[in-house]
C-alpha cells in the first residue's frame, strides 16, 4: 500500500512546497489538492478492499462450518425436549414426595389420636395405618427413577456445552463480570445459603457448644 | 422446674409439612396452643396482635426471612423479650453467628428430632 501511495504523497508534498500563500490559493489549487488526496486514498482503499474481502470470505466459511458443527450437537433437542422433560420430572418428584409425606403424616396422626383403651380396635387401626405408610414409601422407587433421568439430562447437557465451548474456542475468553441481580444480592445479604452437604455445614453439636 | 406448656407458641415456616411436623412434636411435648405463620411478615402481624410465649421460625422465607423477623422482633420494645428459636436448614457458620448476634435464643439445624426440639425449648426456659 505504501508503494502505491508514495507517488501521490510526493505530488501532494510538491504541491504544498510550491510556497503558495493563503491569498494566492485559488479554487483550482484546492480542487487539484483534493484530486491528489482522492487518488492517494483510492490506492489505499483498493488494497484494503481486497484484504477485507478475503477476511470476510474466511469468516463466512468459518461461520458455515460452525453452523454445521452446532447442528451436529442437536442443541434444539435439549431446548425443546430434554430440558422441559427434566423440569416435568422434577415437578412430578415434588408432587410425589408431598403426596407421600401427607399420607404418612395423616396415618401417624390417626395413630396418635386413636384411643388405645379398646385394644382390638387400636391394633386393627395401627395395622391398617402401618400398611398405608409402607405403601406411601413406594414413592422412593419412582422418584429415584425420575431423578436418574434428570441426572442423565444434566450429564448430556454438560457434555454438549463442553463440546460447544471447545468448538467455539472460547475457553481462553475470560468470563465477563456479571452484574449481581436483585435476587442474588438479597440471597447474599440475608445469608440464604440453603442446605449444606453432609459434613460441610456446622453440626448441631457445634451449634450447641457455641450457644 | 416443669416446662410451662400452656404458653402460646407461634411456628413460622413457608413449608406446610414442616409446620405440621413441628405442631405434632409440640403436641407430644404437651403444647396445645400452637399458632402458625407462613413468613416473617405474617408472623410479625400476628405477634403485634397477640403475645406469644415462644416463636419457632424457619430462616429462608419470602418476602420476610426468619432472620429479618428476628431483627424486627428484637428491635421492637414490646416484642423484644419473646423467646425465639431458629429451626433451619441454613447451617453455615455465618448464619449461626449472625443469628446469635441478632439475639436468637437457640438454633436447630434441620433435619432434627423430637428430643432436640425438646432440649432446646427447655434450654430457652432454663429447665
Amino acid at each position: 500500500m505504501s508503494d502505491m501511495s508514495s507517488e501521490h504523497v510526493a505530488k501532494i508534498i510538491d504541491f504544498l512546497r510550491n510556497g503558495r500563500k493563503a491569498e494566492d490559493v485559488s479554487l483550482e489549487d484546492v480542487m487539484r489538492l483534493a484530486e491528489l488526496m482522492a487518488e492517494s486514498f483510492q490506492s489505499f482503499f483498493k488494497t484494503m478492499d481486497l484484504a477485507i474481502y478475503t477476511e470476510l470470505g474466511e469468516m463466512a466459511r468459518e461461520i458455515a462450518n460452525m453452523k454445521e458443527e452446532l447442528a451436529l450437537l442437536r442443541l434444539s433437542d435439549m431446548r425443546d425436549e430434554h430440558i422441559p422433560t427434566a423440569g416435568r420430572e422434577l415437578d412430578a418428584i415434588v408432587e410425589a414426595t408431598e403426596e407421600a409425606t401427607n399420607t404418612i403424616m395423616s396415618a401417624a396422626e390417626e395413630i396418635m389420636a386413636a384411643d388405645a383403651a379398646d385394644t382390638d380396635a387400636y391394633q386393627a387401626l395401627v395395622g391398617e395405618k402401618v400398611i398405608d405408610i409402607f405403601q406411601a414409601c413406594s414413592f422412593q422407587d419412582i422418584t429415584g427413577q425420575r431423578i436418574s433421568k434428570v441426572v442423565s439430562t444434566l450429564n448430556a447437557l454438560d457434555k454438549r456445552i463442553t463440546t460447544l465451548v471447545e468448538k467455539l474456542k472460547i475457553l481462553r475468553i475470560t468470563d465477563a463480570a456479571g452484574n449481581e441481580t436483585e435476587a442474588e444480592k438479597r440471597a447474599r445479604e440475608l445469608m440464604l445459603n440453603g442446605p449444606q452437604f453432609k459434613g460441610e455445614g456446622v453440626s448441631q453439636d457445634d451449634i450447641d457448644a457455641f450457644f | 422446674m416443669a416446662l410451662d406448656t400452656s404458653i402460646p407458641v407461634l411456628v413460622v415456616d413457608d413449608y406446610k409439612t414442616m409446620i405440621r411436623i413441628i405442631r405434632n412434636l409440640l403436641k407430644q411435648l404437651g403444647f396445645e396452643d400452637v399458632d402458625e405463620a407462613a413468613d416473617g411478615t405474617e408472623a410479625l402481624g400476628k405477634m403485634k396482635e397477640r403475645r406469644y410465649g415462644l416463636v419457632i421460625s424457619d430462616w429462608n422465607m419470602e418476602p420476610m426471612t426468619g432472620y429479618e423477623l428476628l431483627k424486627q422482633v428484637r428491635s421492637d420494645s414490646s416484642l423484644s423479650k419473646t423467646p425465639f428459636i431458629m429451626v433451619t436448614a441454613e447451617s453455615k457458620t455465618e448464619n449461626v453467628i449472625a443469628a446469635k448476634k441478632a439475639g436468637v435464643n437457640n438454633y436447630i439445624v434441620k433435619p432434627f428430632n423430637a428430643p432436640t426440639l425438646k432440649s432446646k425449648i427447655e434450654a430457652v426456659f432454663g429447665d
